[in-house]
């Protein structure tokens, strides 16, 4: 692997992380009665900006390098499930993440101007749902480089 | 310093901080709420200790990750398969599923502060001993009978300090 696409996978793994810690952080703002949206729709924003930053770094490490050096070698070894069912659900349902993040700092932007408590709780629980694939998708990836 | 040395001292930081806070979090509510009233001194000092909790959280998640990248990039990924890691990065969500149940006022506190307090120390013990002969749903039936022992504990604890002052 190519320092620059050792580069990719690092900015890959700690934008998604950091991104998902900030969802995290996001969602216990959200569960206050009264939370600060300024802050709350800044961080919303910074981790969108993350996973689209996670999203296109993967993808370039996916296509030149992930498909020719790193598939055949999990595919052959003593855990193919590693790419036949992990990546393969990483790479789909992680498509859906940077659009969850984007629909999750609209409300919290929205929220800004026009507190509504209907919106904070159903924000919320879109966090809560961006959070639990963000965890799977961390967890894939895990089991995807152990299986090299 | 190495890369290796750098992280392992960010993550052992970011461990220190958590169950530190975690300790004084329990030491400092117990204290603070045996006469039923937490003053805004004592809420502000409860409001740091949980600050760095969060920060060690965060310290140690990013380091961890930034182990796995390392092992990755060095072909060391054995690591990543052991049962004592999975059964580590199961406490560490059960620790951020924990806070955020108590952030929603749907855990009962008292439950919620065992589950910290022993998820901290479980992460501790965990990452001294490293690889271990026990599997990963033992380890996590130690994790849960450890976690009723600290919550029969701290309840008793929590008893005797609120138990009228000897005349």
């Amino acid at each position: 692997m190519t320092p620059f696409l050792a580069a990719m996978l690092i900015v890959h793994v700690i934008g998604g992380v950091i991104a998902i810690g900030i969802h995290n952080v996001v969602l216990m703002h959200l569960l206050k009665k009264a939370p600060n949206y300024v802050f709350v729709s800044r961080i919303a924003w910074s981790a969108a900006g993350l996973f689209l930053l996670s999203w296109a770094t993967s993808a370039y490490y996916y296509v030149t390098y992930y498909g020719t050096a790193v598939k055949p070698r999990i595919l052959a070894g003593a855990l193919p499930a590693g790419h036949i069912f992990f990546m393969e659900t990483k790479e789909h349902i992680f498509l859906v993440l940077p659009f969850l993040a984007i629909s999750i700092a609209l409300c919290a932007s929205y929220l800004r101007a026009n507190p509504d408590d209907a919106l904070r709780k159903s924000t919320a629980f879109l966090t809560l749902v961006a959070l639990g694939i963000g965890a799977a998708t961390a967890a894939s990836g895990i089991i995807v480089s152990g299986s090299v | 310093m190495t890369f290796l040395e750098l992280l392992v001292i960010v993550h052992v930081i970011g461990t220190v901080l958590g169950v530190g806070a975690a300790t004084f979090a329990e030491i400092h509510y117990t204290r603070f709420n045996s006469d039923n009233i937490i003053t805004d001194d004592e809420r502000k000092t409860l409001a740091i200790t949980y600050t760095v909790m969060r920060t060690g959280l965060f310290l140690l998640v990013v380091s961890g990750f930034a182990f796995l990248l390392y092992f990755r990039l060095t072909e060391h990924v054995a690591a990543l398969t052991s049962p004592s890691f999975w059964a580590k990065m199961t406490v560490v969500g059960v620790l951020v599923g924990n806070a955020l149940l108590l952030q929603a006022r749907i855990m009962p506190l008292a439950v919620g502060a065992a589950v910290s307090l022993t998820s901290w120390y479980t992460a501790l013990v965990l990452g001294v001993i490293g690889k271990t002969d026990a599997t990963y749903f033992e380890i996590l039936l130690y994790y849960a009978g450890a976690t009723i022992i600290v919550g029969g504990s701290l309840r008793l604890i929590r008893a005797h300090f609120h138990s009228p002052k000897s005349i």
